[in-house]
């Protein structure tokens, strides 16, 4: 069995998605070669594309004057961002691991890294939009991307880790239940920080 | 014994005012949603009202959200209730002549009630904005429910009291409560009376009654169809039969004291703001442990998804639960709060339930329930397949495009220019709001042509037959 995975696997994905979670299946990666191959630079793209497109068109949300932090705030903000994006892919993988008992699915930790890598592919992609950070519409284009993503979890999960499709249907439902609350869960923390002068300045 | 078993043979379960409330629950919904959907389309194109009175928003919305919650979901909770007690107790339903009276009643309090908010009459108080005659009227139908529930229940044949009575119970018992207590006004004519309480006291009833109408009709109720036609449809019991009914004791004890958080900044006390967040936040527990008992029931059916698609929405509705119930603690937290209050993540909040909690498992057991009332398969799987991932993309979309509304919203509002007054007035946001709302439109639309797809479904399904006459089984010596 296969212990690394090539990068091209990850633009073949575009393509040929069933074909890379067959070959997916058949490896066993090892978390840290994925996490340092794959997800460091993966999640480093959204907050350099946030950055360079706050610093240059400034946070557009449809009302009046864009909305421009401070330089050194911004790049808080922005290594805050890279360390959540890190944080949710880890805790997604760990998560994924855990509900792997319940389905009887595979249970090693590289390949949880390797699903949860392919099913964010479609929304760092979708970031590019983030060069021009109008909120609107940033949530326009990430809408096909988390269509795309969640196709590639339905269909890649029960392939990958081999179990059959209707248990598959079931595991990806549970983890749609978490990224969900994990998705709302950053909003909150976010909107909480605002309250505590972290980020754009609100009269609270 | 002897003369108990002929009786058991001579007698079967009342199930036609099931499906009779079934049907009109299906034709509240489409009904419901049209309206929410014509009233999105009201905040892009103000000028669809055309100047008339009763299509303006402040009569449409309100017609929405009571047809929704009373047509559409108390006639599922009624049906589904009627259907399972019977099952869960062994006998039929006490009294069913009673239980037709609860279906028609129920179903002209809807209708007129519904034009007298197109009208005009509005008690003004949200999701109580029925006049009082409807009140009376609400009350009434409400003590026969109850007599016919619980008439069953105590002429059952087997001992335990299933779980999902417990919340049908707990349903019927809180909500006559909540409805009594919020409703009590003095009349002036026939179609206003001012509530008995008045300023922040009338507050407080008014969202007591609000967030327990949310949490004992829109979760309770809904939790007792979870809890019987979940197992049902997986073909096992309850995961932990235990945790279920710890589950509802402490849904029950804590969910009672969190409706001030409706009311957070206002002037209220603040210890009864704080208390409220306390308690929201404690909820969590109990409405997680009975998500958790519900993911792990089905976790070992999965092949029964194979050939139902009934139970697809049901797993999904467990997954929206677990958002809605962790989202609502969260934005009780004051610090969170202070933003999300008065923007749309709070509808984007409400619908996150409604649409992904509530309308997805009353879909799911619809299309458990009605092709087993009349004795037949469901007209078509795909059909049924194609709206699971309408009724996904809806809600999806839905909340994703108030998340982003009421976060803009909520910054906007908040924003000091450099000597401290506001950057934006009520009438620059709201300009800048048209795009989300457009989103919000398609989402509902596709959410509603889902149900239309539905409806068609369960028609064709029904259409030509009657609903077949189902026995209670024989009842063991030791049960009696």
């Amino acid at each position: 069995m296969k212990t690394v995975i090539s990068s091209w696997l990850l633009f073949r994905l575009l393509f040929q998605p069933t074909a890379v979670f067959e070959e997916l299946s058949d490896t066993r990666p090892e978390p840290h070669s994925v996490f340092f191959k794959f997800v460091v630079w993966l999640a480093v793209i959204p907050p350099v594309f946030a950055y360079i497109g706050a610093s240059n068109f400034g946070w557009r949300l449809g009302a009046a004057e864009p909305l421009f932090m401070p330089p050194g705030e911004l790049i808080l903000v922005s290594i805050a961002y890279f360390f959540a994006l890190l944080f949710a892919f880890v805790s997604t993988a760990v998560v994924a691991q855990w509900m792997a008992t319940t389905y009887g699915a595979r249970h090693s930790l590289g390949i949880h890294f390797a699903l949860v890598t392919i099913i964010a592919a479609p929304l760092v992609v979708g970031s590019t939009i983030h060069l021009f950070p109008h909120v609107f519409l940033n949530i326009v284009v990430f809408i096909p991307a988390l269509m795309w993503s969640m196709y590639l979890l339905y269909r890649g999960l029960p392939i990958v880790l081999k179990i059959s499709p209707e248990r598959g249907m079931l595991m990806a439902s549970a983890l749609i239940g978490y990224l969900l609350v994990a998705a709302v869960s950053f909003l909150g923390l976010t909107v909480a920080l605002w309250g505590q002068g972290i980020g754009p300045s609100i009269g609270v | 014994m002897l003369d108990a078993v002929e009786a058991i043979e001579g007698e079967h379960y009342f199930d036609r005012v099931v499906t009779a409330l079934v049907m009109f629950s299906v034709i509240w919904a489409v009904l419901g949603m049209a309206v929410g959907v014509y009233v999105a389309a009201e905040l892009i194109w103000p000028t669809l009202d055309f100047g008339q009175p009763w299509l303006s928003f402040g009569r449409l919305r309100p017609l929405h959200t009571n047809v929704v919650i009373f047509g559409f979901g108390v006639s599922a909770l009624m049906g589904t209730a009627f259907y399972s007690v019977q099952r869960t107790s062994h006998v039929p339903l006490f009294a069913p002549r009673l239980a037709w009276f609860c279906f028609c009643a129920w179903q002209i309090a809807v209708l007129l009630g519904g034009l007298s908010l197109l009208a005009g009459w509005t008690s003004s108080k949200e999701y109580a904005e029925l006049e009082w005659p409807f009140d009376i009227a609400i009350t009434i139908v409400w003590v026969c429910f109850a007599i016919v529930f619980f008439g069953t229940i105590a002429k059952r044949r087997i001992k335990p009291i299933y779980v999902s009575n417990w919340f049908y119970g707990g349903l019927i018992i809180v909500i006559a409560m909540l409805h009594i207590v919020n409703s009590l006004a003095i009349p002036v004519t026939i179609s206003k009376s001012y509530s008995l309480f008045a300023g922040a006291p009338d507050a407080i009833v008014q969202w007591w009654y609000g967030h327990n109408a949310v949490g004992f009709l829109l979760t309770g109720g809904f939790l007792g169809m979870m809890y019987y036609f979940l197992p049902k449809q997986a073909d096992r019991p309850i995961w932990s039969y235990r945790l279920s009914i710890v589950a509802f004791w402490a849904f029950t004890y804590s969910y009672i004291w969190a409706g001030p958080h409706h009311l957070h900044y206002s002037s209220i006390p603040d210890w009864v703001q704080s208390l409220a967040v306390v308690m929201s936040l404690i909820l969590l527990a109990p409405s997680w442990a009975t998500m958790i008992n519900g993911i792990m029931t089905v976790s070992s059916a999965s092949q029964k998804l194979r050939t139902d698609p009934a139970l697809k929405f049901i797993v999904l509705s467990l997954a929206f639960y677990g958002l809605a119930t962790f989202e609502g603690p969260m934005m009780a937290i004051k610090s969170v709060n202070v933003v999300s209050h008065y923007t749309d993540w709070t509808i984007g909040h409400v619908h996150s339930g409604a649409l992904g909690w509530n309308a997805l498992i009353t879909f799911g057991t619809f299309y458990f329930l009605v092709p087993r009332l009349v004795g037949t398969a469901l007209y078509s799987v795909r059909l049924a397949n194609i709206h699971f991932w309408m009724a996904l993309a809806g809600t999806m979309l839905y909340v994703l495009a108030m998340w982003g509304a009421g976060v803009s919203q909520g910054l906007l509002w908040l924003s000091l220019d450099e000597i401290g007054e506001l950057s934006f007035s009520f009438k620059d946001i709201m300009a800048s709001m048209p795009p989300y709302y457009a989103l919000r439109f398609v989402a509902g639309l596709v959410f509603l042509l889902g149900a239309v797809l539905m409806t068609y479904n369960l028609y064709m399904t029904i259409r030509g037959r009657r609903t077949i006459h189902v026995r209670p089984p024989a009842v063991m010596s030791h049960q009696i």
